[in-house]
């Protein structure tokens, strides 16, 4: 085995047993990490200015704020339902359409089945540009072009499914068992053929988990989007916060809550399905 | 009838697969390959249906010469050619019948595949191969609930359901316990005597590929050491192929 | 033995409706999502937009791009690494009490269900209002992008703990039982080495979406790249947004890759 340049700057410690056998033991490790934690962590707290004497003395302010929010305004739920339903719409429209246009993408992205290099790498490429993007930047771009509205909202959220779909779903592909794909060659199958009926089979259940799982992802992703003006609950979200209306705020974030627990479990029992 | 003629197969990185194969196998015949592992079995069986190109001779499988076939043409010949795995190479997920019904996927329109429709004709069809190799009560189950012996047996009745005139098997018992092989070999054997199949298949149990084939080729580096009846094969004969002592001057066969 | 075959033909399961329905729901529901969705086509000056977008994301601004002052891309970055990692750190370390009481193997299943309830409180209340709520305590900039993340953090950190404390081998305490250890040598060397590359992974791999999320948390004040970048996008200074972008997209490639390593051979130890 090659040494490390750490194993070769700290010798390592030689022990011999009492039959005179030598064994190497590698320096630890562990005060190096240690010190360099340390010093990220000063940096860090002297960059943003972090000081916990002011979180410890203040944090009355959050409790009467969150205080409220525990005491939601029912009176205030008609005005939820309407932006609710454009948060689900957004996210189901936007899941569906990203992982339509991620699927071939992570197929093509996958080096076990795509054996073109310069295809396999700029798909990658593609997925990995996409990702880095944070959603709401890109909310706030479609808000620009498409004018204020849930259609900027779907267009968000398919980009980022887009993105994270083909990612989970390329790493996938990669472990598939190519096996039955060589079976299916050796009895005459073209390309097209053995994957579909050899892969293609393998791929569809943890697709499918892989779709739900962001849906999951969407609906929590959608809430927030409206405060750029990308529509649904974020807009009210926004909204209420400026006018210091907590009580309705809990109201919103209740009704979130509850929607985040109905799809969070329905996704659950059908990947459970799918497994 | 498979026909070798001076076969040569170097890999690109320079490893010599076959060196100088010549040999011919009847139709019908029940041909056991032994040798060390990389000595070349998985590579001649390989070159029959041309899954490895051959780089040097000639190879004929009924006339036709291997080495010249192209796209279409070399599908439509594999069609004639079943191939059983070492790990079965199904796909795990999918149901026994499903599985079986893949190595009818090449005949299809292409929208028929697409959508997995099969006719009756075909379901019916694969059902009667399941029941050539006496699971067709498992059809409707997940292959991965399966055993291994099971498993390879689903891989059988796929290689079955393609009518083809050869099988070739590559190590098929390897991965199983030795009373399940025994079983998967008695099925290679009512398969070849009933149906007159040639079967070609790679073993590392001697004693199996004693009981069960009527031919043994050994292989050593890439050459053929031994070429006979099964039961002309002595220790002498097992100690040129496993042990590497010189290989007597004449062949026999 | 034809009657065999035709039986087993005829126990086949029949799906097709059961396919047929899936099909008919998805269709319908996105035609019913896509109706309310009003395209209302580009607006008015949505090309020009786009092209500017277009134009600064391939000419961006280099003095910004290269500049040392407190407004230019390093300093943003190195600003927002920072939020990240404070904000990770505080997470990691508030979530191992926490997932500890939300392991039924430890603590049994009342306490269990009630902290677990009480992390998906914490995970549904969506960041950007965490970060808002807690401006009114530190006001606005990168400490309060730091102290929300520290929140935000616990619940998926927390959940990824309890995965890893569920699957403890708890085999290995027999072992150190009849070895003769005490509880405090038990979970020093028979449950923590189980851990802590479990926990390490779990928090390099939130520091991953931190960073990202960092990003956004600057749209509400909470420092960071994401202030800026939000203020260049609505005064539509293409140049100084695609600064601002190819420094973003930069970092966080720059971060999986690294963080990926780390995590590989944390759990596979090569």
């Amino acid at each position: 085995m090659k040494k490390s340049l750490f194993d070769r700057i700290f010798k390592p410690e030689v022990i011999t047993l009492a039959n005179g056998h030598k064994v190497e033991r590698p320096r630890s490790r562990m005060p190096l990490i240690i010190i360099c934690l340390f010093a990220v962590l000063t940096i860090s707290i002297k960059l943003t200015g972090f000081d916990l004497m002011i979180v410890i003395k203040r944090l009355y302010q959050l409790g009467a704020i969150l205080g409220k929010i525990f005491q939601p305004d029912f009176s205030f739920l008609p005005k939820v339902i309407g932006p609710l339903i454009d948060t689900i719409k957004m996210s189901l429209l936007g899941t569906i359409i990203g992982c339509s246009v991620a699927l071939p993408i992570a197929i093509l992205s996958s080096s076990n089945i795509n054996k073109n290099k310069t295809i396999n790498f700029l798909c990658k490429l593609l997925l990995a540009l996409v990702r880095t993007l944070p959603t709401i930047i890109i909310a706030t771009m479609a808000a620009l072009i498409f004018r204020l509205g849930t259609f900027a909202g779907t267009v968000a959220i398919t980009i980022f499914t887009f993105g994270v779909v083909g990612k989970m779903l390329f790493e996938s592909i990669e472990t598939i068992d190519m096996g039955p794909f060589e079976a299916m060659e050796s009895f005459g199958a073209n390309k097209f053929e053995a994957f579909w009926s050899a892969c293609i089979p393998q791929i569809l259940p943890t697709y499918l988990s892989h779709c739900l799982y962001c849906f999951e992802m969407n609906i929590r992703a959608a809430s927030i989007l409206g405060y750029v003006g990308a529509g649904g609950l974020g807009l009210l979200i926004n909204e209420r916060i400026g006018w210091r209306d907590y009580n309705s705020l809990g109201t919103v974030l209740l009704v979130l809550f509850i929607a985040v627990v109905v799809v969070d479990s329905l996704s659950t029992y059908f990947r459970k399905k799918l497994g | 009838m498979i026909s070798f003629r001076n076969v040569d197969k170097v890999y690109p990185n320079g490893v010599q697969g076959l060196k100088n194969v010549s040999l011919d196998i009847e139709q019908g015949e029940f041909v056991a390959i032994i040798g060390l592992s990389g000595a070349g079995k998985s590579t001649l069986i390989r070159t029959i249906n041309r899954m490895h190109d051959i780089t040097g001779g000639t190879l004929t499988v009924d006339g036709v010469d291997v080495s010249s076939l192209k796209g279409k043409q070399l599908r439509r010949f594999r069609r004639k050619i079943g191939m059983i795995f070492q790990s079965f190479n199904l796909v795990t997920r999918s149901t026994v019948i499903k599985n079986v019904l893949t190595s009818m996927v090449p005949d299809m329109p292409w929208y028929k595949t697409l959508l997995g429709l099969y006719s009756k004709q075909q379901k019916i069809k694969a059902l009667e191969a399941l029941d050539k190799v006496g699971i067709l009560d498992k059809a409707y189950t997940r292959c991965d609930q399966l055993s291994g012996g099971q498993q390879q047996r689903v891989a059988l009745a796929r290689t079955l359901n393609q009518d083809p005139t050869i099988i070739l098997a590559d190590e098929p018992v390897a991965a199983l316990d030795p009373v399940t092989a025994k079983m998967v070999m008695g099925d290679f054997k009512r398969i070849n005597e009933e149906l007159n199949i040639t079967i070609l298949i790679n073993i590392h149990h001697v004693d199996l590929a004693l009981d069960y084939a009527s031919r043994v080729i050994g292989i050593r580096d890439g050459e053929i050491v031994y070429d006979g009846p099964a039961d002309k094969v002595s220790q002498d004969v097992l100690d040129i192929v496993y042990k590497g002592k010189s290989a007597p001057t004449s062949k026999e066969a | 033995m034809n009657d065999k075959i035709l039986e087993a033909y005829n126990k086949r399961p029949r799906l097709a409706w059961l396919y047929f329905l899936v099909s008919a729901i998805i269709i319908s529901l996105v035609i019913y999502s896509a109706q309310g969705m009003a395209f209302s086509g580009i607006a008015e000056k949505g090309s020009e937009i786009a092209k500017g977008m277009m134009h600064g994301l391939t000419h961006p601004d280099k003095n910004l791009l290269f500049s040392t002052a407190t407004d230019g891309v390093p300093y943003l970055i190195f600003q927002t690494i920072a939020i990240a990692v404070l904000g990770t750190f505080f997470g990691a370390i508030l979530a191992v009490p926490i997932a500890f009481l939300a392991s039924e193997n430890i603590v049994g299943k009342p306490i269990a269900y009630i902290t677990r309830l009480l992390i998906l409180l914490i995970r549904t209340i969506p960041s950007l209002v965490w970060a808002l709520v807690w401006i009114r305590v530190t006001g606005p900039g990168a400490f309060c992008g730091v102290v929300t993340q520290s929140i935000c953090s616990i619940g998926m950190i927390s959940k990824m703990y309890i995965t890893a404390i569920e699957d403890l081998d708890t085999r290995i305490l027999e072992s150190l039982d009849a070895a003769g250890c005490n509880a405090f040598e038990k979970i020093w060397c028979g449950i923590l080495p189980q851990l802590y590359a479990n926990f390490i992974s779990a928090a390099i791999y939130r520091f991953d979406i931190n960073m990202k999320d960092a990003t956004t948390l600057g749209i509400v004040g909470a420092g960071g790249i994401g202030a800026s970048l939000l203020q260049c996008i609505n005064s539509r200074r293409w140049a100084m947004v695609g600064s601002f972008l190819l420094g973003l997209i930069v970092l966080v490639m720059i971060i999986e890759m690294i963080s990926g390593k780390i995590r590989k051979k944390l759990t596979t130890g090569e």
